[in-house]
């Protein structure tokens, strides 16, 4: 077994609410812009929540040019296109592409599930005996999330995956593509989430009375609730050593991950797993809990979430804990793409010495004793973050990512 | 308040059902969570399930206070209706 490598992030592709393509995203975050408008992509009539966070001026031709963009549902043609965007970003031509072992692992909540959604509204207004779409029945396979990113860069030697592991499915993916270029079974990962806003995903989260009636306040005393969203997060992981062999421009390093299912709960997180996934995830690192400066908090804005994950935060790091920010309050919650796009703003956070902050914020929650940095982000000299993701079910997974430094003896 | 005709056995059965319950084995004042094991998600099935066959709107708040069979049909006495 050889000694493992370590594994930085050259790469960043990014849809979102907010804004798309790695420039925007980091200055939206700077900004403290915040997403969230009325839904357009289906009718919310009859809902008591009409709120959410849609990704505008997204143009599936502009990144996808060889596979047919209608075959595609837009849960994959987001992950195609964030691919698409962060191999060009890491500076990687096809060329170079098509001799790498690639890990291509992709997170999502809902797969094509709006996709489902339209293929059923047919089939109630048409009657069952009308034949389903055969060409929307072709964009239902979740595999496709990442088969096309294989399909559309040529990457003849990459092994596709697609992890379904709910709100928490980035950051699975990317301690999946972690693994896979730190053990030198691949050359690069090409690694994130992607979910396209669904009917079927509001109205759950609706009848469970966790939508916001106006805005996601993550910490606040006032908080409703979340706003379900859509996006992609897609990071390229390659060795230090090829990096630097390539002159690559690394935006951060990535430096461990933990995972952990405890069960416990169809919804609730669970704060002794919560805290033991971070713990992992610093074990796994080699960091310790006092040298972390920044949490990127899965931060719902549910009333029960954040006071949880706040307490969970507390036992790790003690009475005087980091600053704990929530990006869902910009981003909406994302689902599968929450955490990597998490990751992302992380990376970015590091690359550029600035905190991204909790916008809509008012007062915070006396519940939940944290530095949220509300609604300004701040400059600072970051050098470990720690980006969490938190699923129904208690499947937890956090990841850490660390500044890039060269001059810096780690 | 409410007009709605509240049918007593047609909620106990949605109940019965929603914590996968005989009938019969279902009292007025037994405590759902403590006595019959259901958690936050039977309670919401419920309410939603009363929403529907009884067309009025369940406030979210009310959820809280569903504990029993009893409690469920004081909620349902004062729910509006649609």
């Amino acid at each position: 077994m050889n000694e493992p490598q370590r594994v930085v992030v050259t790469g960043i592709g990014v849809l979102s609410s907010i804004g798309n393509g790695v420039e925007e995203f980091t200055s939206a975050l700077r900004e403290g812009r915040c997403g969230a408008g009325p839904i357009t992509s289906f009718d919310t009539t009859g809902f008591l929540r009409t709120f959410g966070h849609e990704v505008d001026g997204f143009r599936p031709e502009q990144w996808i040019h060889r596979l047919p963009v209608e075959q595609l549902g837009r849960a994959t043609q987001f992950a195609v296109a964030a691919a698409r965007m962060a191999v060009q970003d890491a500076g990687l031509d096809e060329q170079e592409l098509a001799g790498l072992r690639a890990q291509i692992t992709v997170g999502t909540t809902d797969g094509e599930a709006a996709e489902l959604d339209k293929m059923m509204a047919e089939s109630v207004a048409k009657g069952p005996e009308h034949p389903a779409d055969q060409l929307v029945a072709g964009r239902l396979p979740s595999h496709q999330l990442a088969l096309a990113i294989a399909r559309e860069l040529r990457l003849p030697r990459a092994v596709p995956a697609v992890l379904g592991t709910a709100c928490a499915a980035g950051n699975y993916a990317i301690g999946d593509g972690f693994d896979a270029v730190r053990s030198g079974e691949a050359d690069i990962a090409v690694v994130g989430g992607a979910d396209a806003i669904c009917r079927r995903t509001f109205a759950g989260f609706s009848r469970l009375g966790l939508v916001s009636s106006d805005f996601c306040r993550p910490f606040d005393a006032d908080r409703e609730g979340l706003l379900t969203a859509e996006g992609a997060g897609v990071l390229v992981l390659e060795t230090l050593e090829s990096a630097r062999h390539r002159g690559a421009r690394i935006y951060a390093e990535l430096l461990g991950y933990g995972l952990n299912c405890d069960a416990h709960h169809p919804t609730a997180p669970d704060q002794a797993s919560v805290a033991r996934c971070m713990e992992l995830a610093l074990a796994d690192a080699g960091v310790k809990a006092n040298e972390v400066d920044l949490v990127s908090a899965h931060g719902t804005g549910t009333p029960t979430n954040d006071i949880t994950e706040t307490r969970a935060i507390r036992e790790v790091f003690g009475d005087n804990p980091p600053r704990t920010v929530a990006l869902k309050a910009m981003l909406g919650h994302s689902m599968g793409a929450a955490s990597a796009l998490g990751a992302a703003a992380s990376a970015l956070a590091l690359a550029h010495g600035f905190v991204p902050p909790t916008v809509n914020h008012r007062t915070t929650d006396p519940q939940c004793q944290i530095d949220c940095v509300p609604n300004h982000s701040v400059p600072a000299d970051l050098r470990v973050v720690v980006n969490n993701g938190l699923a129904f079910g208690g499947n937890n997974a956090s990841v850490v990512l660390g500044r890039h430094d060269e001059e810096l003896v780690r | 308040m409410s007009a709605v005709a509240i049918d007593e056995a047609k909620v106990r059965e949605i109940v019965a059902d929603c914590l996968d319950l005989e009938v019969e084995e279902l009292t007025l004042t037994d405590h759902f969570i403590d006595h019959y094991g259901a958690d936050s998600l039977n309670a919401i099935e419920v309410l939603a399930r009363l929403e529907k066959e009884f067309h009025v709107t369940i406030p979210q708040e009310e959820l809280a206070n569903m504990v029993n069979l009893s409690a469920v049909l004081e909620v349902l006495s004062r729910a509006n209706a649609r």
